[in-house]
């Protein structure tokens, strides 16, 4: 399988691969401010900055169309909680490559079919041989 | 003069989870809204960093979404105050001071009230169900 591996930053940072693992880190006190957020703000500080989502974490690509968020609480109906499948396309949008390891997704019972448009299904140990490509790799 | 009767409430709630750890500060006021709902009285005692929830310096929104600058995110202090209110009397949160304290978290919102850990027993006496939610 051949992926584009773009780049996605134009700063003077090195090259990074952010792995992620840990899929929900809250909701309600998080809303916009969630992993995926922060690293489309790192847009523009580094050469290149890639995603991959492994583990739970592949939840957050996974193509989701009728379900919307929101929770009532009080006479407050908060429809701001996180829209991870949102940050996703947004993270292809902006030209990082969104790296989805395809065991976690077929694990969980999930189509590999069905991830966000844009993002690149990986077996596990394609993924480790990409890292050389990265001067850091961080876990996020 | 007699001593004031002693109000029970239906749910007390201790939450040990973080805010931004996971789900369980989302289950926490989902659940408490479910029991409002139905009439009941819920009381949070906010244990460890749940603390940081009702702390002032949030004010009443999040920070600027950079995505979103015209969007309005309520704050997590917010989101608490407006529960308290519109339960009426009937949601409470307690803030642990020993907590609060030793996290350098002592400004809290101030609908909050202040409880000493050494008060934890006579909370739960006055609670006809207690749940811990989220592991210290």
């Amino acid at each position: 399988m051949s992926s584009t591996t773009t780049a996605a930053g134009r700063g003077s940072g090195p090259p990074v691969l952010c792995v992620l693992d840990r899929a929900y880190r809250g909701a309600v006190e998080a809303q916009f401010f969630h992993a995926l957020y922060g690293l489309l703000d790192l847009h523009g500080q580094f050469q290149r900055v890639d995603v991959a989502l492994r583990g739970a974490a592949v939840t957050l690509a996974v193509e989701e169309d009728v379900y919307r968020p929101a929770v009532r609480l009080g006479t407050m109906t908060l429809d701001t909680l996180p829209d991870y499948r949102g940050s996703v396309r947004d993270l292809v949008a902006e030209d990082f490559t969104v790296f989805v390891d395809r065991e976690a997704v077929t694990a969980l019972g999930f189509d590999p079919e069905r991830l966000v448009a844009g993002t690149v299904l990986l077996d596990s140990a394609e993924l480790a041989l990409r890292w050389p490509e990265y001067e850091q790799v961080w876990f996020v | 003069m007699a001593r004031m009767e002693r109000r029970m409430w239906d749910l007390l709630l201790i939450l040990t989870a973080a805010p931004h750890s996971g789900d369980v500060v989302t289950s926490a006021l989902r659940l408490s809204q479910a029991v409002l709902d139905r009439g009941g009285s819920v009381r949070v005692w906010a244990c460890g960093y749940a603390n940081m929830m009702t702390q002032d310096t949030f004010g009443d929104t999040k920070l600027p979404n950079t995505r979103d600058p015209e969007g309005h995110y309520p704050s997590p202090s917010a989101v608490v105050q407006r529960m308290i209110a519109d339960g009426e009397g009937r949601f409470g949160w307690i803030a642990c001071t020993a907590c609060s304290e030793e996290r350098g978290a002592v400004h809290h919102v101030p609908q909050v009230r202040h409880r000493s850990p050494l008060r934890l027993a006579s909370t739960v006496a006055g609670a006809r169900q207690t749940l811990y939610l989220g592991g210290a």
